[in-house]
């Protein structure tokens, strides 16, 4: 056995990202492993790379024990990962980035840079990869810095090489290339660890599966004796548990119509329309655009074509200016980035958004305010010692409906919530839920972002899949977590198999 | 909060600290700093906004110059004197537009931006100047930095108004309240819809203004419209500004605490004046004071999270 892990465990703070990871690899095996979004699968690979410690279980490597304290020490333990975000170096070159810390020196530390660009040139032509050594790493595509990253990783002649989902970006002819990678690497009698969400892919490749989900290993087995819907099965098995039970109200005229919208390699053709009173839940796959489709409605990113209507209106939307006025509202994914200043008093997040309609000649009716202030920190209970209090003492839960609020006193009617129950413990989850629900009472439109499928099927009056940038269908309320990720991960022509 | 009142804390303990000094108590003396720190005291409050926005102004010597030389001149030219104050704040407010618009269109940092227009507006100064003070200012033109009210000088009423105004602007108006956004989150700020560009902007040209209206009253000290004149005033505008307890990463900042914070060096070096203190460990004793003041204001807000 070349690498086992056993009853791996790692918290973040209060979140538990990994209960009991255990996974088995051989050498000359190709180990896949999958699971849904924030299953922690990336974690526990980020643990054997040494880029993050574990909190108590055995990590055995060619059967010692061992712990590794950063990613050096992994690698010169023969391990090697190609990741999923790029961890480049932009200003260098892809050469310079290829054998980075792993240089031809001369004497006194000079580094030998021909000899480096020569070895990085020979590795990048075996593969047929477009690029070239001496490209600078900042102006390649995402795709290029992948490949740039797999260059890397099989440079170091490891012995276990970990690919966290490497294809997505890729076209298809780099995904076949990596393939090859993968099966000469096996040949040559190294262990890879593959994490996929799309199975369809590696059915040729891998040899046996492992299934993470909620943080623990929930099954392991040879590929071939598992079929699709066993291993959706064991990837969503998600309790459902009794979140939040909400009676969906009869909906009202159209509010949001989204025709055709076109972004270069992020959204192909997508239309929706959501109507007054309706919750609309959006699942998909990390990088299947959802959060991309939020940016383009809400005015971030620039649409190459396509028509946004609220209300029957057409909008110009350059910037979030424009969809503000026009009464949408993102809730954006990444509270503390983007959706408060946490440094500033809850009062004055809270009204942020609605500072025109509580003043005049540009001046503050600080009386107005206050009363503003008040009635929302009474109305979605934000528990805080007072509109006075910085945002940043708050918990997750509160200072999600401080952003909630900002929009509901700036009066907005068409709501993208984009992952809204992220980081918050489970009873102010349902209180953002009663919050959306009485949002869709009072005849708001709202889209619900989430990775979390039991949410959606409680929440949702109905769910929209997304995969590739696309719609690829749409479900009833009281769906199954399988029909999504079926949805989800699988091609259209492979479901009807 | 205790911690919070460190600068006003220091201010009281370094005065009291003087009143042992000879002639500190004077009237000459107390009116002579008052008039010495009123033109790094305007500057300031208009760093402040800027400052609070996580922007910073290097250029405000350079507006203060230019400001004071296109006044004097157009005074010299037989306008009015309060069209030839008009004019000093105009050109001021003029350089402080270009200073946001070029923040914001060109999205270049304002360290950047403002370190070229110091160049541009200081260059443009000597070349309008052809590198000459100008001389002829009426005579009336004195009261505005050397003039008396109700037995003080009148530069500190002014100061008060201004101090007033910004304190305003910044705690009860959008504006204000903006820029706090902004400063402390821009990405936020742009997601809450907040026409980001137009505050900016605007916050650069009051700073401008004000930095032109510093400019007439050193103008008005000097009786000369000098194109040499501030040179090195904006170091001692961010200084008072952070001794207050701004914070240059944005979000922080008062106009009490930046008064507090330039009369501290005010008096820092009026004191050492009077002690006999060479003028160049004068330098050194502020620069110290600066990173002091600055550890301190870093610990509280470590020790409050």
């Amino acid at each position: 056995m070349l690498l086992e892990l056993k009853s791996v465990q790692k918290r973040f703070g209060g979140v538990t990202a990994l209960r009991d990871g255990s996974l088995s690899v051989r050498a000359g095996e190709v180990h896949l492993l999958m699971g849904e979004n924030g299953a922690g699968k990336s974690t526990l690979m980020k643990i054997v790379a040494g880029m993050q410690g574990l909190d108590s279980g055995e990590m055995l490597l060619r059967g010692q024990p061992v712990r590794f304290a950063n990613p050096k020490e992994a690698a010169a333990a023969g391990i090697a990962m190609v990741h999923q975000e790029s961890l480049l170096a932009p200003h260098l070159t892809v050469g310079e980035n290829i054998f980075l810390g792993r240089e031809d020196l001369a004497p006194f530390g000079v580094i030998r840079r021909s000899a480096i660009m020569e070895r990085a040139a020979r590795l990048i032509e075996s593969h047929g990869f477009p690029l070239r050594a001496d490209w600078r790493v900042e102006k390649l595509s995402p795709a290029g810095r992948q490949l740039v990253e797999i260059c890397r990783a099989i440079a170091s002649n490891a012995s276990l090489l970990i690919f966290d989902e490497p294809t997505s970006s890729l076209s298809e002819s780099e995904t076949r290339e990596v393939f090859q990678i993968v099966r000469t690497l096996k040949q040559q009698g190294a262990g890879v660890i593959y994490i996929t969400h799309r199975l369809e892919e590696l059915r040729t490749v891998g040899d046996h599966v492992t299934i993470l989900r909620d943080g623990a290993t929930v099954h392991s087995c040879p590929l071939a004796d598992l079929s699709r819907s066993q291993l959706i099965q064991h990837m969503v098995g998600r309790d459902l548990g009794a979140l939040y039970q909400r009676e969906p109200i009869p909906p009202g005229k159209p509010l949001l119509e989204l025709r055709h919208l076109q972004r270069a390699k992020i959204l192909h053709d997508l239309s929706l329309t959501i109507r007054a009173g309706e919750i609309v839940g959006l699942a998909g796959l990390m990088g299947a655009g959802r959060t991309e489709l939020c940016r383009a409605i809400f005015g971030i990113d620039p649409l190459d074509s396509g028509l946004i209507l609220v209300d029957n209106q057409p909008l110009p939307l350059h910037s979030p200016r424009d969809a503000v006025s026009a009464g949408i509202a993102l809730i954006p994914e990444d509270r503390q980035r983007t959706g408060l200043a946490t440094q500033l008093p809850v009062g004055w997040n809270l009204t942020l958004s609605s500072l025109s309609a509580h003043s005049r000649f540009g001046i503050l009716n600080s009386s107005l305010l206050a009363a503003t202030e008040s009635r929302f920190i009474d109305r979605l209970r934000i528990k805080t010692a007072g509109p006075t209090q910085k945002s940043v003492r708050l918990s997750g839960g509160n200072q999600q409906k401080i952003v909630i609020a900002k929009w509901v006193a700036q009066g907005a009617r068409v709501f993208l919530f984009d992952e809204p129950t992220r980081g918050i413990d489970v009873g102010a989850k349902t209180e953002v839920f009663e919050v959306m629900d009485s949002l869709a009472r009072d005849g708001a439109a709202i889209l619900m972002v989430s990775s979390e499928l039991p949410e959606l099927i409680q929440i949702a009056d109905r769910i929209l899949v997304m995969r590739q940038g696309r719609i690829a269908g749409e479900l009833p309320r009281h769906t199954t977590q399988e029909e999504i990720m079926a949805l989800a991960a699988f091609e259209q022509e492979e479901l009807s198999l | 909060m205790i911690q919070r009142l460190l600068p006003f804390a220091t201010l009281i303990i370094l005065f009291a600290a003087l009143c042992f000094v000879p002639n500190f108590l004077s009237e000459t003396n107390l009116s002579s700093v008052i008039r010495q720190t009123a033109v790094i005291n305007t500057m300031a409050l208009g760093m402040t906004m800027v400052i609070i926005t996580s922007g910073i102004d290097l250029s405000v010597g350079a507006i203060l110059a230019m400001g004071g030389l296109l006044g004097a001149m157009a005074m010299e030219k037989g306008l009015p004197i309060p069209a030839g104050i008009a004019t000093g704040i105009a050109t001021g407010a003029f350089c402080g537009f270009l200073n946001g618009f070029l923040t914001t269109r060109l999205k270049i940092n304002s360290f950047i931006v403002t370190l070229g227009t110091l160049g541009i507006i200081r260059g443009l100064t000597l070349v309008i100047s052809n590198g000459l003070p100008v001389h002829q200012i009426p005579p009336g033109f004195s009261y505005l930095g050397e003039g008396t009210l109700i037995g003080v000088p009148f530069v500190l009423w002014l100061l008060l108004a201004c101090g007033l105004l910004v304190h305003f602007l910044l705690e009860h108006t959008k504006l204000g309240r903006y820029g706090f956004a902004i400063g402390s989150n821009p990405d936020a700020a742009f997601y809450a819809g907040i026409p980001v560009a137009f505050h900016v902007t605007s916050i650069y040209a009051i700073c401008g203004a004000l930095t032109g209206l510093a400019g007439m009253i050193e103008a008005s000290r000097l009786m000369t419209g000098q194109p040499t004149a501030g040179q090195g005033y904006e170091l001692q505008a961010i200084a008072a500004v952070v001794i207050g307890g701004g914070s240059l990463r944005g979000g922080e900042g008062s106009v009490i605490g930046t008064l507090v914070g330039a009369f501290i060096m005010g008096l820092l070096a009026n004191g050492s004046d009077l002690l006999g203190i060479s003028p160049y460990w004068q330098q050194a004793i502020i620069g110290a004071i600066i990173i002091l003041a600055v550890s301190v204001d870093e610990l509280r807000k470590r020790s409050a999270v």
